[in-house]
């Protein structure tokens, strides 16, 4: 069985979106809940908030939009950049509070404590750029997570894995130039989603041409096709890059009874990524996993698709 | 909303053994500038634009005037076939990409059409600058973060406003908003670029209020037949 962490805080709970909004504290709940009532708690090495060094952030954000992210908050208004951004006076704390914990989190799996992760935070980040938040998101947790591990460890190649229905625009943007980093996301077809890129012919630019993969996935789509494009797209992309960490934005919105997007998507498709995302990692990353939680909105079944993706991470 | 519904179909293609005037010819006649070059059996092997034939013809008769012997010269450039001049490095889509898919592979690899081809690279048709902006008369704001939903509507005055209020009464803005005709005349389908991630809600107000929620599968920017 792996060593696996598992990073949840309650502090978390405290950005608040507010009467109307989907990406809400029970989100983290029920996650929690669906890890707990599996009886998984006492495998796991739990982990906590913390405040990051604010300079692994500036890795990837403007300083000027971190300061203007912070100004926005605590003046106490309601949104920012987007009325998709709902937020209160605890969202960048929480935001920075996120970013910590991932950071220990990558530590961990690192100095060799831990072989993987899954990071259960508020807010999500994928879709936020460098200088702007977008759909939810605020700091691009994943993209950071990937900068830290360059500049503190050593890591020279990174494999990010989004299985978010959305793609992320914020990570890919963020190392499209970059060929360190190889960004692949699967996701619903841009014409149909938000945000409107990730198309198949964005393979990345200049020096990054090449890591930078798309599979858009049609409206109404599930497992097979999941399976079929992720073995065509994905699978020989990871064989050539060889990355020696895979970092997973985990969204579970593409799931058939998630009603953000139009995938159909089992738990079982949801376990079936997950546990080739594992198998990469044994081959080519000496098992490093860190998962971080993007989307996901269906209450009733987060529970069980956080438990199944833990259970893959321990593979218990 | 996909390449096959906006392409053009009935094309004209000619072999590598074409001879250069002979496809001239075909291109003036029937106004196209764009020729796929396929093979016997329907393959696609390449494309020959205008711009290849009028920069493959003049450059041979120039070479041909300054050679001493004219008449061998004039056999050469006869002797000059589409396979000598076609790309072969082709930008293709699929009939079931979508047209905003082909409107930007045509501005970011800057040729004017595209030719479509099934799995198996046998030619379906071909999509050109003009096919794309028929369909798009009204391109939707796809430059901005967004996602796009479709309404059907009756055809009558007032709907509209509707809409614009209950994406309005969330907070929403639009990116751009695209009024289609649909197969069936007393009905519109109204497409609505919103700048928002959270589509849940305006879809379900939107259903409230008695509007269709057209499924994606069933988008399509061009009047549509009546199914069968």
């Amino acid at each position: 069985m792996n060593k696996t962490g598992f990073l949840y805080d309650i502090r978390y709970l405290l950005h608040d979106t507010g009467p109307y909004h989907p990406e809400i504290p029970e989100r983290l709940q029920a996650i929690y809940k669906g890890i707990s009532e599996g009886g998984l708690l006492e495998h796991l090495t739990l982990i906590q908030a913390s405040r990051p060094d604010m300079k692994w952030i500036e890795a990837v954000h403007d300083p000027d939009y971190i300061h203007r992210f912070e100004e926005v908050c605590y003046s106490g208004k309601k949104t920012f950049d987007y009325p998709d951004n709902q937020m209160c006076t605890e969202t960048y704390e929480t935001a920075c509070l996120a970013v910590g914990g991932i950071l220990e989190a990558a530590d961990r799996v690192m100095n060799g404590e831990l072989n993987n992760a899954f990071c259960a935070v508020r807010p999500p980040g994928h879709h936020a750029e460098t200088d702007r938040a977008l759909g939810f998101c605020y700091f691009n947790n994943v993209a950071i997570c990937a900068r830290y591990l360059q500049k503190k460890w050593g890591i020279k190649k990174v494999g990010i894995v989004d299985f978010d229905v959305h793609h992320g625009n914020g990570t890919q943007h963020i190392f499209e130039k970059d060929p360190s980093v190889f960004y692949y996301s699967i996701h619903e077809h841009p014409s149909f989603s938000y945000p409107g890129t990730g198309r198949e012919f964005e393979t990345g630019t200049g020096q990054g041409h090449g890591f930078t993969k798309n599979s858009p996935t049609l409206p109404g789509q599930g497992d097979e096709e999941y399976k079929r494009l992720m073995e065509r797209d994905l699978f020989p992309a990871f064989e050539r890059f060889e990355p020696e960490i895979i970092l997973v934005s985990a969204g579970f919105d593409a799931h058939v009874d998630d009603h953000l997007a139009d995938m159909s998507l089992t738990t079982d498709g949801f376990s079936w990524i997950m546990q080739r995302v594992i198998e990469m990692a044994e081959i080519y990353a000496d098992g490093r996993v860190i998962s971080v939680l993007e989307g996901g909105y269906n209450l009733d079944r987060l529970p069980e698709l956080a438990k199944n993706h833990v259970e893959i991470l321990l593979q218990k | 909303m996909f390449v096959n519904r906006s392409m053009t179909k009935k094309v004209i293609t000619v072999t590598p053994g074409t001879d250069l005037f002979e496809a001239k010819d075909l291109m003036a006649k029937h106004h196209f500038r764009h020729l796929p070059v396929c093979r016997e059996d329907g393959l696609l092997f390449g494309i020959v634009t205008d711009r290849d034939l009028r920069s493959a013809l003049p450059r041979e008769f120039s070479k041909a005037s300054a050679h001493p012997d004219t008449t061998k010269a004039q056999a050469d450039v006869t002797a000059l076939k589409i396979g000598d001049i076609m790309t072969t490095d082709l930008i293709k889509v699929s009939p079931m990409d979508t047209i905003q898919d082909a409107l930007l592979l045509i501005q970011r690899s800057n040729v004017g059409a595209l030719p479509v081809v099934d799995d198996q690279n046998r030619l379906e048709g071909i999509i050109s600058v003009r096919d794309l902006l028929r369909a798009f008369i009204n391109v939707l704001g796809i430059g901005e973060p967004g996602a796009l939903i479709c309404v059907l509507v009756e055809e009558k005055v007032g709907q509209l406003k509707k809409i614009v209020d209950a994406v309005t009464e969330e907070g929403v803005s639009f990116g751009s908003v695209l009024v289609a005709r649909y197969w069936d005349e007393k009905k519109r389908a109204v497409f609505c670029y919103l700048l928002t991630v959270n589509v849940r809600p305006i879809k379900k107000k939107l259903a409230d209020l008695g509007f269709t929620i057209l499924d994606p599968m069933e988008w399509y920017m061009d009047q549509l037949p009546k199914p069968d």
